[in-house]
C-alpha cells in the first residue's frame, strides 16, 4: 500500500503564470464573487442532479455504493462548488483543489471519468444560468468566468494525478532495485552480497549504499562480494567494485571479492585493472573460509570419538 | 537555469570568510533534510555545498551563494548557485578533471562536487568571475 | 574558544570529533592532538579519532584528518579512524578521495581491538 501523497503545489510565481494563461484576471474573479447568490440558490439542485448522473453511469456508480457516503460527498461538493465563487484564488485554494485531485487519483478514478464529470457539472450550471434574468451578454460573460475557473481546477487535479503517478513509478523502480541487491548475513559479522546481472552506474551506487548501511546495522567486519553472476566485468564495473571496497574499508570493514572466473581474471589483467589491494578468491566457499580466518574463526570437522 | 525545475524559495548567503563556508553547508544540509533527502543525498549535497563555497572564498575572493528549493512533476530538489567575481578559472578542463590543486583545496573540489549532484553547470572566463550551479533531486528512502 | 577534548583510555588517546568542523577547528584539532602526543610520557599507545558524530566532511576536513593520522604515525602513534558514517564514506569515495593508508575501524571498540593493549 502506498502512503498518502501530497503533490507538489505551485508557488506564488507559477500560480500567477497559470492564472494569466487561463485568463483569470481580477475582473473574472469579481464576476465570480458577484455570482455567489446565484450559486447559493442553485447549488442543491445542481449537486443532486450531478450525483443522479454519476449514479446512472456504471463507470462511476461503483464508487458510490453507500448512500451515507453519497450524502457526505454531496456536502463536500457544496463546499467545493461555493469555493469557485469566493472571488479569490490563493495558494491555499490551489492546495485544496490539488488535494481533491489526489483523493480521486488515490481511489483510482480514471481521469476520463473525472474530466467527464466536470463537463457534466458545467452543463448543469449552464442550464441554470439560462434561467437567470440577465442580458445575453451578461450570461455569456458569467458562463465564461465559471468555465475558466472550472478548467483551472481540472488542470490542478490533473497535476495531482501526474504527481501521484510519478511517485508510484519511482517507488516501483525503487522496489525493483531493492530486490536486485539482497545483502545476506551469512555469519556473525559476515555479510554476503551476490551480484547478478548487469551493473550500471545507478545500480552500482545503490548497491554501495545498501551495503554500507547494512554493514553499519549488522556491525559487520567482512563483506563477501560474489561476482560469479555478473554478466560483464569491464573497466567500468571493476571501477565500481573498487569504489565499493574502498567505501567499505572507510567504514572499518574488509571486502573479499569472490566468484572470479578464469575469464574475469583474464579480462581484469588484460584491462590493466589493479585488484591486488583486495582480498580475492575463486569460489565463495574459499571466500567464506578467509572471512572466518579474518575473524579468528574456522570451520572444522567434529572429532567423532569425542562426541 | 535548470530546465523543468520551479523554484519555490531562494535564500542568499554571503561568502566572505571561512566561517561562511560552514554557514552555507549547514543551511544546505538543513534544507536537504527538510526536503526529505535520504542520508546519502544529504551528505552529497552538503559536501558539494562545502567544496563550492570554499571555492568562492579561496579562489573567487568572496561572493555569495543562492540556495533554492525546487520542484518539478512530483519530485523535489535543491538548487545551489555559487557566484564570485574573482579571477575566473583559466583551465576549466583541468579543474574539472580534478588535476588542479591549489592552496587549501585538494584539487578534487570541482570534479568531486560534479560527481555528487544530478546536474552541474559552470560559467567562467578569466577576469569575469565564476558561477557554478548544481542541482540535486530527493530520492526515495531505502 | 572551546578546547578539543582528548581522552585517555587504556593507554590510548581518544579524540571525539564534533558533528561539523570548521577549517579553524579541524586545524586546532590537528595541533592539539600532536601537542598531546608530544606531551605524553608513555608513547606506546595509539590514537583513536572517533568520527562517528561527524556529519559533514569535505575534502579539506578529510585531508586534515588523514594528515593528522600520518603525522601521529611519524611520532610513533598508530592511528585509527573510528566510526565513519556510511553516507560520509560513500561521498568521499564518489569524489575520488579514498584515504589510502589510513587505518579504519567500525567503532571505538573495534579500534581498541585493532590497537591491542599498549606494549
Amino acid at each position: 500500500m502506498l502512503p498518502d501523497t501530497t503533490p507538489v503545489t505551485p508557488d506564488a510565481h507559477t500560480l500567477a503564470l497559470r492564472l494569466r494563461f487561463f485568463r483569470i484576471d481580477p475582473g473574472v474573479l469579481a464576476r465570480l464573487a458577484a455570482l455567489r447568490p446565484f450559486a447559493e440558490r442553485t447549488m442543491s439542485d445542481i449537486i443532486d442532479r450531478f450525483y443522479e448522473h454519476l449514479l446512472s453511469q456504471p463507470e462511476t456508480r461503483d464508487y458510490l455504493d453507500d448512500p451515507a457516503l453519497v450524502e457526505r460527498l454531496k456536502r463536500k461538493q457544496a463546499a467545493y462548488f461555493l469555493g469557485m465563487f469566493r472571488g479569490e484564488i490563493d495558494l491555499a485554494y490551489v492546495q485544496g483543489r490539488m488535494k481533491v485531485g489526489a483523493v480521486h487519483a488515490k481511489l483510482a478514478v480514471a481521469t476520463q471519468w473525472y474530466v467527464g464529470a466536470c463537463t457534466h457539472y458545467l452543463q448543469l450550471i449552464h442550464e441554470h444560468l439560462h434561467r437567470e434574468r440577465a442580458s445575453d451578454e451578461e450570461r455569456r460573460a458569467s458562463f465564461e468566468a465559471i468555465e475558466r475557473i472550472m478548467h483551472f481546477d481540472v488542470s490542478l487535479a490533473i497535476d495531482a494525478y501526474i504527481a501521484r503517478h510519478h511517485e508510484s513509478r519511482l517507488r516501483h523502480q525503487e522496489a525493483i532495485r531493492e530486490l536486485s541487491t539482497p545483502v545476506i548475513r551469512v555469519h556473525d559479522r559476515v555479510l554476503l552480497l551476490p551480484l547478478v546481472g548487469t551493473i550500471d552506474s545507478a545500480r552500482a551506487q545503490r548497491v554501495m549504499e545498501s551495503v554500507l548501511v547494512r554493514i553499519g546495522e549488522e556491525h559487520a567486519r567482512v563483506l563477501l562480494l560474489d561476482i560469479a553472476g555478473v554478466t560483464v566485468v569491464d573497466t567500468q564495473v571493476a571501477d565500481y567494485l573498487l569504489k565499493t571496497t574502498s567505501a567499505v574499508r572507510l567504514l572499518g570493514a574488509k571486502t573479499i571479492l569472490t566468484g572470479i572466473s578464469p575469464q574475469v581474471a583474464r579480462t581484469v589483467v588484460e584491462l590493466g585493472v589493479d585488484l591486488t589491494s583486495l582480498y580475492t578468491r575463486n569460489t565463495l566457499s574459499d571466500g567464506l573460509d578467509l572471512a572466518l580466518s579474518l575473524l579468528d574463526k574456522q570451520i572444522r570437522t567434529i572429532d567423532q570419538e569425542r562426541v | 537555469m535548470t530546465p523543468g525545475a520551479h523554484a519555490s524559495s531562494t535564500e542568499r548567503l554571503q561568502i566572505e570568510a571561512e566561517a561562511d563556508v560552514v554557514v552555507v553547508r549547514r543551511r544546505a544540509r538543513e534544507l536537504a533534510i527538510a526536503q526529505g533527502f535520504d542520508a546519502f543525498a544529504v551528505a552529497a549535497i552538503t559536501t558539494a555545498a562545502s567544496e563550492l563555497s570554499r571555492n568562492v572564498w579561496c579562489h573567487g575572493g568572496g561572493g555569495h551563494a543562492l540556495l533554492e528549493t525546487v520542484s518539478d512533476a512530483g519530485r523535489v530538489g535543491l538548487r545551489l548557485r555559487f557566484i564570485d567575481e574573482g579571477p575566473g578559472i583559466a583551465d576549466l578542463e583541468l579543474a574539472l578533471r580534478g588535476g588542479c590543486s591549489t592552496g587549501r583545496s585538494l584539487g578534487l573540489g570541482l570534479s568531486g562536487s560534479r560527481r555528487l549532484v544530478d546536474a552541474f553547470h559552470i560559467e567562467t572566463s578569466p577576469g569575469e568571475g565564476t558561477t557554478i550551479e548544481v542541482l540535486k533531486w530527493a530520492r526515495f528512502p531505502h | 574558544m572551546s578546547s578539543i577534548p582528548i581522552l585517555r583510555i587504556r593507554g590510548h588517546l581518544l579524540v571525539p570529533v564534533q558533528p561539523d568542523l570548521s577549517d579553524e577547528v579541524v586545524n586546532r584539532l590537528q595541533n592539539d592532538v600532536l601537542e598531546a602526543i608530544a606531551g605524553e610520557r608513555d608513547r606506546s599507545g595509539g590514537l583513536l579519532l572517533d568520527i562517528s558524530g561527524l556529519q559533514i566532511v569535505d575534502t579539506y576536513v578529510a585531508r586534515v584528518l588523514a594528515d593528522t593520522a600520518s603525522m601521529a604515525a611519524l611520532m610513533g602513534r598508530r592511528t585509527v579512524l573510528c566510526g565513519m558514517r556510511p553516507e560520509i564514506a560513500a561521498t568521499l569515495v564518489q569524489m575520488g578521495y579514498l584515504l589510502e593508508g589510513v587505518c579504519t575501524a567500525l567503532d571505538v571498540d573495534d579500534g581498541l581491538d585493532l590497537l591491542g593493549l599498549p606494549r
